[in-house]
């Protein structure tokens, strides 16, 4: 039906369509602002490194990144622990009043972010965590919750229920047979949770946006975009950011990929 | 069995004296909450808490700012149903929606087909497709942002090399053009996801069932229809729902490359409620819009489980 050499023509252009931007950006990164103007998509004739090192003071991105890293430090493990545990005893008990618990879980995975934000800013403010790292990280923690826990419910149901009970019979507790023997056989779904929820973290826009207004709290996703605002006609300044932003996740991207693939699509079946 | 024994003994009781088996169900079961609780006290507090506040927000005319919030009934409900500009961002969601859906739908699955028999450099084609799917959405806006620029643009110098110069723009700043911008934009960085999950759809479909088809002389066309489709439903419904819910709280690419103009042609349901709440401080009513992007997205996602679950039986 369709040719060899069309199948793989139609295939290349659309890899140049998803690369070429990022190819773009990334060269321009190392040109000069009047390259960029004169010629846009050449590669750089003489690769100016020192945009970067501009960018990483001068724009302040090593704050930025620091602060990224930072609430991926708390925000996934966070995520993690509540929906493992969550999870698994929704996932391996029959609760009284489950369905209850389950229908509860699934409201927060149907409605998005923006239906909530406007009290939620001013919760957070009433609490006093405006302006703090904890007010940017608790909202994402409880943001995180909906989704994971049905994630890891949907992995730990799958698991036998015989293997708990004969660990129950040899004498273990509760909290045994969770952290030592269900916990490590559930690492596929541990894996995925912990690869999408750092994805969600890294690439958050909104929540940094309401509560890390705070110049020190910036994360690269919003600290480029006042970056910007500074900046607007020095492209090679902000073309450097971009890079800056893109590379770390592109690189944990290329390493990790097959998890990400999985993670996603398995994260969508469940 | 475990049940009735539930019933009969008191949780916790005899915890050390009684066989293993026996003293499981009452323990299971208050372990079992204790397990819950942590996970369902934030829950409860940061995300339950806000959804019935936002309720009731929206009965106000709160400004962010007085101690004291003003009960006005149905009053935001009664400015909206008049407010143009409501909907005119209604009207920018259904055609982001329905747009948006379609497009990234039928590039993902022509794709998604292409690579069917997994080609010589399928890896590569999956890893460069996703890829945009992992990038932060304030990078997606930027990169656009740079294709769109009158200045120093990829689309107006592409548009120039091929003689069609006179089709140049400010993409963004026109507001005929500036929602269909943003969207071309959106649905580039959406369209990995769905490409991925209908790879591995047709990855089970079943190829005797083709074959045969083939053999009985149906046409491409009519294999593709009447064989593949029907057993990719479920994975059709699922990023339709996945791209519906996502078309639904659209906000950033929009915020980051337009905020909502040129003359609010890019104005969305979730910008509005951003721009009313935070910016015009008008809180209660940015509450009322938010409770209608609540009540859609939660129809929407409703709607479609009901549509699967009846599709499975």
């Amino acid at each position: 039906m369709i040719t060899r050499t069309a199948r793989y023509v139609i295939l290349s252009m659309f890899l140049v369509l998803f690369l070429l931007p990022f190819v773009w950006i990334w060269s321009s990164a190392l040109k000069s602002n009047s390259e960029i103007n004169a010629d846009p998509f050449g590669l750089p004739t003489s690769p100016q490194w020192g945009n970067l090192a501009d960018a990483w003071t001068t724009g302040r991105f090593g704050k930025y990144l620091g602060n990224t890293v930072l609430y991926c430090a708390f925000v996934v493990p966070g995520v993690t622990v509540l929906s493992c545990l969550a999870g698994y005893a929704l996932g391996t008990r029959r609760l009284p009043g489950e369905k209850y618990l389950l229908g509860v879980f699934l409201l927060g995975i149907m409605i998005p972010f923006q239906s909530i934000m406007v009290p939620q800013y001013y919760l957070v403010r009433d609490l006093n965590l405006l302006g703090s790292y904890w007010g940017v990280i608790v909202p994402s923690i409880a943001l995180g919750l909906a989704f994971g826990t049905f994630l890891m419910r949907s992995f730990f149901r799958e698991l036998p229920d015989e293997i708990g009970n004969a660990a129950r019979l040899d004498g273990a507790g509760e909290w045994r047979v969770f952290s030592r023997i269900m916990l490590p056989l559930a690492r596929p779904g541990l894996i995925t949770m912990v690869v999408l929820q750092f994805m969600f973290t890294w690439n958050m826009f909104l929540i940094p946006l309401l509560y890390g207004q705070d110049e020190n709290l910036r994360p690269v996703s919003t600290g480029i975009m006042f970056f910007i605002g500074e900046y607007s006609v020095d492209r090679s300044m902000i073309a450097a950011g971009v890079t800056l932003a893109s590379v770390p996740i592109i690189v944990v991207y290329l390493v990790l990929q097959r998890h990400f693939i999985q993670g996603m699509t398995s994260g969508a079946l469940k | 069995m475990a049940t009735t024994m539930t019933r009969a003994r008191p949780p916790l009781a005899g915890r050390s004296a009684a066989p293993a088996a026996r003293r499981r169900p009452g323990d299971r079961r208050v372990s079992g909450y204790l397990f819950v609780l942590p996970a369902l006290a934030v829950y409860a507090v940061f995300i339950l808490y806000p959804l019935v506040q936002s309720v009731y927000l929206s009965l106000t005319d709160w400004d962010g700012a007085r101690p004291h919030k003003r009960f006005i009934g149905l009053g935001n409900f009664d400015r909206l149903v008049h407010d143009s500009l409501f909907w005119r961002a209604l009207g920018h969601n259904l055609i982001w929606v329905v747009l948006g859906t379609a497009a990234a739908m039928a590039v993902s699955l022509l794709l998604a087909m292409l690579v069917w028999s997994r080609p010589r450099g399928f890896t590569l084609f999956r890893t460069v497709y996703f890829m945009p799917q992992i990038l932060p959405a304030i990078i997606v806006g930027i990169v656009w942002s740079w294709i769109y620029s009158p200045a120093f643009g990829i689309l107006d110098r592409g548009l120039s090399a091929v003689g069609l110069g006179s089709w140049s723009h400010g993409w963004l700043g026109d507001p005929d053009f500036a929602l269909y911008a943003v969207l071309v934009a959106s649905v580039w960085a959406t369209v990995g996801l769905a490409f991925v999950i209908f790879t591995a759809a047709l990855h089970n479909v079943d190829q005797d069932l083709l074959d045969a088809a083939r053999v009985d002389g149906a046409g491409a066309w009519q294999r593709f229809r009447h064989v593949v489709v029907p057993q990719l439903s479920s994975a059709v419904t699922l990023v339709t729902v996945l791209l519906l819910v996502h078309g639904f709280q659209a906000f950033d690419h929009v915020w980051i490359m337009t905020k909502g103009g040129p003359d609010n042609s890019t104005q969305l349901l979730a910008t509005y409620t951003y721009q009313k709440a935070f910016m015009e401080n008008e809180v209660g009513y940015g509450a009322a819009i938010s409770l209608v992007l609540t009540v859609l997205s939660l129809v929407v996602s409703l709607a479609v489980v009901r549509l699967r679950e009846r599709g499975e039986r």
